[in-house]
């Protein structure tokens, strides 16, 4: 596929959409093992709840696992090219 | 891709129709057997969907993933972060039964049961009863805005809204008790990270129910790709039968169609106009197709009038398109099957017979050990005692691992509520001369009031100086 031929919301989609459903697993197992609670050892002094935490959490996964997903596309696409030519 | 055979689309061709720049489809409206049972489907799936959360039992909500409090209850059961492998099987027995469904029946999970297929229904059913027929909604959208138009499409969006909003506020009620929930909310006191996600999974459904639609079936869903996997050649997929349809043609009702050299299929495009992902179901199987029978249902409805038998797009399978006949009972199945009840088994056991307390020995992280006034060495361990069970508990505590050492602590009775957490600092002590290394592998064992069925045992280290 010439890249040219991608539309950018489908880049958005395929970089997006797999990262959320890691993030979720990644979400679930690393809260399975921490309590929010317990991830401050001199006591919980930000104030944040929870569910709050969680949500840093998921978000945090979730941008990072995009991160790694806008890599595999851009060397995906370039590598792409490359045999193209 | 749907199945080996009768795959029409090179890859070539699925790689172009990937990329392509999508244009609204509007299936036609279909009644019909299958579309009946869609609508049942649909309507029971909602149903428990928006009604579930508010169901109580034995004191809290009966299915509720507790996330604030760490506690997830499936009716009788209460599961605990600790017993994540439990929901981890829960889903692989999820996916299993997928499999095993798919290899049957094909795609009747697209069809019938995915919240993709469920929600995008009841959106384009409130499409329908604001913006009419497909035809009245072509014509609507093709025009250029007027005060009609904009009322029309300002209802739409209204409802779609509200029942997405809905929708998002009942999701978050599986996370976070909906009692409460609902009673923070018409205060207008909801959590920010509440309303975030009552926002964000309201807009998802909006987005993929209201726009997104086939398409998540053809970009995102992962099932969607992998599903041919599980397909053999006696597994039920909707199919034309092009032996009785070809040559296609249009042709009076009172014509003799053997007469004119035509097959059954009068190329009226119902079947195309009503499918979801606006695919022509008589090129052949395609990867797109969700196999909602939408098709068959509209097929079967011009047959009728036309008065030729019904069945010119039907359920059938390879085998039996090629003139065999369909096996149930495949080694596929019968693997799938097997599987499928040896997990659920193993699960259930062991949810049955999983014992409902919890001990976790930290040591004390200041201190290696110390010696005491009297001259013994002492280490101290803070445990963590987890009551999953649904009564409270009075615990006795033992240790063993070294003779003669003696167990200290402050409280005179270690009692914990149902689903409490204890953490009880406890002191061990020993003589220097009973200790024959530096570390020495101690246990401890927590039974629950003389009962012998409910105990734990944790192992720990004691450190000295030698
Ligand atoms: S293709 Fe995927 S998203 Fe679409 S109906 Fe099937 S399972 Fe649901
Ligand atoms: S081809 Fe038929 S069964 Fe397949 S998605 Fe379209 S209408 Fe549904």
């Amino acid at each position: 596929m010439a890249e040219e031929k991608v539309p950018g919301s489908q880049k958005c989609i395929a970089i997006l959409w797999p990262s959320f459903l890691v993030a979720i697993v990644a979400t679930g197992l690393f809260f399975s093992a921490f309590d929010p609670d317990d991830l401050y050892p001199f006591g919980n002094e930000t104030g944040i709840s929870r569910l709050g935490v969680y949500s840093i959490g998921f978000l945090a996964f979730w941008f990072v696992s995009a991160v790694s997903g806008v890599g595999t596309l851009y060397f995906a696409m370039t590598n792409c090219m490359r045999s193209r030519r | 891709m749907a199945t080996s055979g009768g795959v029409r689309n090179s890859d070539d061709q699925v790689e172009k129709s990937l990329y392509a720049k999508a244009e609204k489809i509007y299936p036609r409206e279909v009644h019909g057997l299958f579309a009946r049972m869609r609508v049942l489907g649909v309507l029971s799936l909602l149903g428990i969907y928006y009604i579930m959360p508010w169901i109580q039992w034995d004191g809290h909500q009966a299915l509720l993933f507790d996330l604030p409090a760490r506690k997830f209850h499936i009716f009788f059961i209460t599961l605990w972060p600790q017993d994540f492998i439990y929901l981890a099987a829960l889903l692989i027995i999820a996916g299993l039964l997928l499999f095993f469904v798919t290899a049957l029946a094909g795609r009747v999970w697209c069809g019938y049961a995915c919240p993709q297929t469920v929600w995008t229904e009841a959106f384009l059913w409130i499409e329908r009863k604001v913006e009419g027929t497909r035809l009245q909604q072509q014509k609507l959208d093709a025009q250029p805005m007027n005060a009609r138009k904009l009322r029309i499409k300002a209802t739409k969006q209204f409802l779609w809204v509200t029942f997405a909003a809905w929708t998002g506020f009942t999701f978050v009620g599986y996370f976070t008790p909906i009692l409460e929930l609902g009673s923070r909310l018409l205060e207008f006191r909801l959590g920010g990270w509440e309303t975030f996600w009552v926002i964000f999974y309201g807009f998802a459904t909006y987005g993929n129910a209201g726009y997104m639609r086939e398409q998540v079936c053809k970009y995102m869903c992962p099932y969607a790709r992998f599903q041919s996997a599980m397909f053999d050649k006696d597994t039920l997929v909707v199919s034309y039968i092009p032996n009785r349809g070809e040559p296609r043609g249009p042709r009076k009702r009172s014509a003799d169609p053997k007469e004119l050299q035509l097959g059954d299929c009068i190329d009226c495009t119902l079947c195309v106009q009503v499918c979801p992902t606006g695919i022509d179901i008589r090129e052949g199987l395609q990867y797109e197709c969700i196999a909602c029978s939408a098709c068959i249902d509209a097929c079967d409805d011009v047959m009728g009038k036309m008065g030729y038998d019904k069945g010119l797009i039907k359920y059938t399978t390879e085998h039996e398109m090629k003139g065999g006949k369909t096996r149930l009972i495949r080694p596929r199945i019968v693997i799938y099957a097997a599987v499928l009840l040896a997990i659920m088994a193993l699960f259930a056991w062991s949810v049955m017979t999983r014992t409902p307390l919890g001990l976790d020995v930290i040591r004390d992280r200041n201190q290696l050990y110390r010696e005491t006034n009297e001259g013994l060495i002492e280490n101290v361990y803070i445990l963590k005692i987890l009551n999953m069970d649904n009564v409270a508990h009075t615990y006795t505590l033992k240790v063993s691992g070294i003779e003669g050492l003696r167990l200290h602590m402050d409280m005179p009775e270690i009692r914990v509520a149902s689903g409490g957490v204890l953490e009880l600092p406890v002191r061990l002590q020993v003589e220097e001369g009973d200790l024959d290394m530096r570390s020495t592998e101690i246990s401890f064992e927590l039974v629950a009031d003389g009962n012998s069925a409910l105990t734990v045992v944790e192992e720990a280290r004691f450190l000295g100086p030698k």
